[in-house]
Order: C-alpha cells, then sequence, then structure tokens
C-alpha cells in the first residue's frame, strides 16, 4: 500500500509551498516524503521533485509546436492529456517500494477538475496502482473574509471534490501574512458552525442580496454542516506544529479509506495533553 | 415646507437611477478555459453590430494569441505578458495575474473610457482570461467587478460548454462552481450553455427544472455518497431558481434574442436590488445630500483605491507576494478591497474622503470670508 497527497489549488494559493515545508518538516521526523511535480508549466519552486512531468513534457514544447498554436490553457491541458497517454512512464517513475509517501504538486486551473476528467483518470490510475489517496485543496486565506466569501470557497472546493470522488481536506494558507485583524475574523470561519455563520453575515452592504439568496445560503449551509464537507485547517508554514497537524490530518484520512466523513473529535486528545499548542483548529488562533 | 422639499427628495432619489439608466450595462463574460467565451464575445458583439447597438468591446486576457472582435480596450496594449513573466520570473500562471493586477491599477481610466461612450453605448463586454480562477480568485478580478458593479449596471455572464456537461457529474460540479462564482461576486447573474449547435442544452432545462430525474442521473453515473448527490441536487434547484439559464450557439448565433432579453431582466435586478442599497448607503456617509458631493467623494476613494493598488504592485517579484501587498497583509487598510462597493463601511476610506470633504468645505468658508471681508 502506498500513499499520495494530491495537491489542488487556484494559482498562486501556495501549492508548491506547501509541498515544500511538508517534505522539509517530515524530514525532521525521519520520514521520507517524495514530491512529485505534476504542473508542466512550472517555473521553479523551491524543493527537489522525485519526479517531474517536465522530463516527460513542457508546456513550451506544446505551445513552441507550430502545427498546434496552442495559448496556455490549450498547452496545458494537451501535456496533461500527453501524460494520460504516457502513464507507463508515471508508473515506472514512481517505482514500486511499499509503504512509499508522495505528495502530488498539481496544476491550478480548475477545468482539469472539473469538465476535463483529466485529473480524475489520474487518480483513477493511481489506485489501481495500489495508492491510498486524501486530496488536499488550498486557498488564500485572504479571501477568507465574510461568509459570502466563505460559501464561495467552499463550492469551489465542493466542485472539485464531486468529480475526484477522493477524501478531501481542505486548507486556508499564509495564516502567517495575515494581519492580526484578519486572523481574528478568520477565527469564525474555523468554527464548524457554518449555519451561524450563514446566518450572522454582519456585511451591511449588499443586505438585499443576502435576503435575495437567503433560501440557497440556508441550504448550503445544512449541506456543509450535515456532511461535514468543508472544514478549512489553517496553515502557517512557520509553525512546526501546524505542519505537524496537518500531516496528521491527511495521514488519518488516508488509513481511513474514501468513503468515511473527516471526523474532527478524533484530534481531542493531542491538544489538550499540550497547552502550547498552536494548531488553531479545535479552538480558534489564540 | 414640507410639501416643497417632497418633490425635491423624490427627484434626488431618482436621479441616480435615471443616471445609471443612460450608462451602458457591463457584462463579465466568465468560464472555464474551451467553453467558448472569446467566441461567445465574437458573435455577441457581430450581431450587436447587426442590431446597430454596437458594443464597447474590452479583452482582459493577456496571454490570448490574437482577438477575433473588434476590441476597444485590450490588456495587451497596457500589459505586455511575456515581459512580465521575464521580468518577475513567473510562469505562465503567475504572469496572467500579475499582468491582471497590473492593468487593474489603470482601471480608472477604463472607467472613464466607458462613461465617456455612455451616450451611444448600451453594452459593455469583458472577455475575461481564460483560467477562470485568474479572475475568480484574484485582488484585482475582484477590484474589476467590485468598481464595475458600484458604477454600472453590471452582469455576470457564465459560460458552459454544453457538450461537455451532458455528464451529470461533470454538469454538478459546473454548477458548484457557478454558485461559488455567485457569491464571490454577488452580481445578476446569467448561465450561457454555450455550443448548442451540437448538443441541445434540453437536457440541463430538464435536470434544472426537476432535481429527482438529475439526482438519478447522477447516481448512475457514479456510486459513492448518494445522500450528498442528493442533497447538493436539492440544493443547486434552489441555485437555479436564483439565475437565469439561456441556450446559445457562438457559431449560428442562436439564442441571441433571449440572451438580450436575458440582459434586461438583469439590470432590472440590479436597479431594483442592488442600486438602491448602494444609494442608500452613500447617502448614510455623505455629509452632504447633493449629488455633486456624493461624485466627488466616490472618485476620491476610487482614486485613492487606485494609488494604494499603484504602491503595492510596485515592488513585488512574485505573484504570491504582490496579492499580498495589494489586499493589505500589515498595512492598515486591511482587506478593505474586498469589503464591497467603494463607499462601504470602512473607516480608513471615511476618514480621507470626508477629510477631503473637509478641506473643501474650509475653502468655501475662506472664499466666502474674504468675500464678506472685502470693502464695499
Amino acid at each position: 500500500m502506498r500513499y499520495a497527497q494530491i495537491v489542488i489549488g487556484p494559482a498562486g494559493s501556495g501549492k508548491s509551498t506547501y509541498c515544500t515545508e511538508m517534505q522539509r518538516h517530515a524530514e525532521t521526523s525521519r520520514r521520507n516524503i517524495h514530491i512529485v511535480n505534476l504542473d508542466p508549466a512550472a517555473e521553479s519552486f523551491e524543493y527537489k521533485p522525485s519526479i517531474d512531468i517536465r522530463d516527460l513534457i513542457h508546456v513550451d514544447d506544446a505551445m513552441e509546436d507550430e502545427e498546434m498554436h496552442f495559448g496556455p490553457n490549450g498547452a496545458l491541458v494537451f501535456c496533461m492529456e500527453f501524460l494520460l497517454e504516457n502513464l507507463p512512464w508515471l508508473e515506472n517513475q514512481l517505482g514500486e517500494d511499499d509503504d512509499d509517501y508522495f505528495i502530488f504538486d498539481c496544476p491550478g486551473q480548475i477545468e482539469l477538475y472539473t469538465h476535463l476528467n483529466v485529473m480524475k483518470k489520474l487518480l483513477e490510475a493511481l489506485e489501481l496502482w495500489n495508492f491510498r489517496l486524501c486530496a488536499v485543496f488550498i486557498l488564500d486565506s485572504h479571501f477568507m473574509i465574510n461568509a459570502s466569501s466563505f460559501i464561495s470557497a467552499s463550492m469551489a472546493a465542493l466542485s472539485a471534490m464531486t468529480t475526484l470522488e477522493v477524501t478531501f481536506i481542505s486548507i486556508l494558507s499564509k495564516i502567517d501574512l495575515l494581519s492580526k485583524k484578519s486572523k481574528k475574523q478568520l477565527e469564525r470561519f474555523l468554527e464548524p458552525d457554518v449555519k451561524d455563520i450563514c446566518a450572522n453575515d454582519t456585511a451591511v452592504v449588499n443586505s438585499k442580496w443576502n435576503q435575495k439568496h437567503q433560501m440557497l445560503t440556508e441550504m448550503i449551509g445544512r449541506v456543509l454542516e450535515d456532511y461535514s464537507l468543508i472544514k478549512f485547517a489553517p496553515l502557517n508554514i512557520t509553525d512546526e506544529d501546524n505542519l505537524a497537524n496537518i500531516l496528521f490530518m491527511v495521514d488519518n484520512c488516508m488509513q481511513f479509506g474514501e468513503d468515511r466523513d473527516i471526523k474532527m473529535a478524533e484530534f481531542d486528545a493531542p491538544d489538550e495533553e499540550d497547552e502550547d499548542n498552536d494548531d488553531g483548529y479545535e479552538e480558534g488562533r489564540g | 415646507m414640507a410639501t416643497a422639499e417632497d418633490p425635491e427628495k423624490k427627484a434626488e432619489i431618482d436621479q441616480p437611477l435615471l443616471e445609471r439608466h443612460k450608462k451602458p450595462v457591463c457584462l463579465i463574460v466568465l468560464g472555464m478555459a474551451g467553453s467558448g467565451k472569446t467566441t461567445f464575445v465574437q458573435q455577441l458583439t457581430g450581431l450587436l453590430h447587426m442590431k446597430k447597438k454596437a458594443p464597447y468591446v474590452i479583452n482582459l486576457d493577456p496571454a490570448c494569441r490574437e482577438v477575433p472582435y473588434p476590441v476597444n480596450i485590450d490588456i495587451r496594449d497596457t500589459v505586455n505578458y511575456k515581459e512580465v513573466m521575464k521580468q518577475y520570473s513567473l510562469g505562465p500562471n503567475g504572469g496572467i495575474v500579475t499582468s491582471l493586477n497590473l492593468f487593474a491599477t489603470k482601471f480608472d481610466q477604463v472607467i472613464k473610457l466607458i462613461e465617456k461612450k455612455s451616450e451611444n453605448t448600451e453594452i459593455a463586454i469583458f472577455d475575461t482570461p481564460g483560467q477562470i480562477e485568474v479572475f475568480t480568485w484574484s485582488a484585482s478580478g475582484s477590484i474589476i467587478s467590485e468598481t464595475l458593479g458600484a458604477l454600472f449596471p453590471t452582469v455576470v455572464v457564465y459560460v458552459i460548454d454544453t457538450v461537455r456537461s451532458v455528464s451529470p457529474v461533470t454538469f454538478m460540479s459546473n454548477m458548484l462552481y457557478a454558485c461559488s462564482i455567485l457569491y464571490k461576486l454577488r452580481l445578476p447573474f446569467i448561465i450561457v450553455m454555450n455550443k448548442i449547435d451540437v448538443v441541445s442544452h434540453k437536457f440541463a432545462l430538464e435536470w434544472m427544472k426537476d432535481f429527482e430525474m438529475f439526482e438519478e442521473a447522477v447516481e448512475r453515473d457514479k456510486s459513492h455518497h448518494a445522500n450528498l448527490s442528493r442533497s447538493l441536487s436539492l440544493t443547486l434547484d434552489e441555485f437555479y431558481k436564483d439565475i437565469t439559464t439561456v441556450g446559445f450557439s457562438a457559431v449560428t448565433g442562436e439564442g441571441f434574442e433571449e440572451f438580450l432579453a436575458a440582459v434586461d431582466a438583469a439590470v432590472v435586478e440590479y436597479e431594483t436590488e442592488y442600486c438602491p442599497e448602494h444609494d442608500r448607503l452613500l447617502k448614510l456617509q455623505a455629509e452632504a445630500r447633493t449629488k455633486d458631493k456624493d461624485r466627488q467623494k466616490k472618485k476620491f476613494q476610487h482614486d485613492f483605491d487606485n494609488d494604494v493598488q499603484a504602491q503595492s504592485v510596485s515592488s513585488a517579484t512574485s505573484e504570491i507576494l504582490l496579492r499580498n501587498r495589494a489586499i493589505g497583509g500589515e498595512s492598515s487598510s486591511d482587506d478593505e478591497e474586498h469589503e464591497g462597493r467603494p463607499g462601504d463601511d470602512d473607516d480608513e476610506e471615511d476618514r480621507v474622503g470626508q477629510k477631503s470633504f473637509h478641506n473643501f468645505l474650509e475653502e468655501q468658508k475662506k472664499k466666502q470670508q474674504s468675500k464678506s471681508n472685502k470693502p464695499s
């Protein structure tokens, strides 16, 4: 059995940084995490990938091709489809060692997770090769400022979740870059009471808009709540405990299999023991 | 006195609405890469030209190779995408986001140009970058949509590839994402099911009308999470009530009239639901109730926003840094640009706005005093 985190999210949300920090953090606990770069358009990153799609194909190859006239999007899609046609290459690169742990740094384009089933096919192949998977959806925490944007973010994550059909964790990145005021505001959205969030949106502007869409907001709130669907974990890459907790969360997801919803109660034990634990997940940030 | 004031007040309340009526409706065309946005804009522009209602077209995609329609403002004239990538050592994604950021700092000029054309333009069309998240999950995207929404009747047009959406799971995923955009931009929303010359969108309309039919289709398609699918189908059912859907073919032009009707309805929605709210807030904040002072404050805040934006853009070397600084990070202007339209509940901008108004008053006072002090 092998394990893989699939890191997805919009451009600039901090995927590559997450990969770098996770690998570095894992090394401190003597764990070996391999990073796979799946973004054929990536320029540079701080981690050294064990496997790099650019060894197989690069967007420049696709864009420079005289016959095809690809723009950046077309080139990306072409590269991903090329990868799918050359799965044996990937299988070969991944090797066969049991208990290997990988993190896949994926391209940001949402199209790959919605109406193009490129990513879905890739995940299916991984599962065939005896991998347990967990998707890690990363969003920039600067976007989490009110109930509307919280719902927007949740729906975007749900949209990807629907096609990928694997266990899912959502993360708010760049907490370390937030101002104090923003951090305080953020705490509301880390608390699980989604219905409360939706009901108490204090945005004065467009209260008519809120009224008009109230039914929809309530229904969304209910679905998110009932299925414990989207809980955002804060990510502060400068905080080792935080990184440890997230790794723990993802590890748990993969051991429990794909059908279980993420249950937060399981993390009570570690939190109580450690007073200085600043994971900000259960209690909110101090 | 009371009766004399009322017609005045009424004129005051009606004025902003009348003003906006003269302004062009701004269509922000969004959609996944490959959904046919640009072809849609091309077809729409052509059809409007034929109706003698030539639109004002703005291209916001810095990475496109060519623009197949007559464009009035092209981001590529202001920002060189390849240069940006080179200068900041960015990949294609970062290049597009940064280009859009840079363009957003000059957006007030775009506004001025559109306002100048108000007299003879009914519709302004904004073609957005191929990657949708570059617009929806970026500071510049928010700034552009919020600025437009505050000044013109603005409508979001979300283009969907009908052909690819025949799969129920893909359809659901697409609709969930559309919902995400609705909550992000908070503007009247029209879904355009494109490519109906290839596949009719009737199936989509049926799914939207009858959620049980849709739910059955989803369950046949995938076996996981049956309960979840049901709840999501119900939720989407509610979503469909809040939006308008039209079928369209960017190739044949089928659906054009229906689309125009949807735009008209959206403008009414904008004016009845967004404008009164916005005007009410402006009145609450402005000290005096004259139109001139509102405009001055709006313009000042607008310029102020852009100054903050320009400062933050000038120093970054990566798109991540750019975005953080633009949004505020450590500075006092936390999340201002996201909190809604200019003219919002906002200490910093209030103080600055009031300060300029205060100065204006002081100057007026001084003028009055110097007049009265003149020897007769």
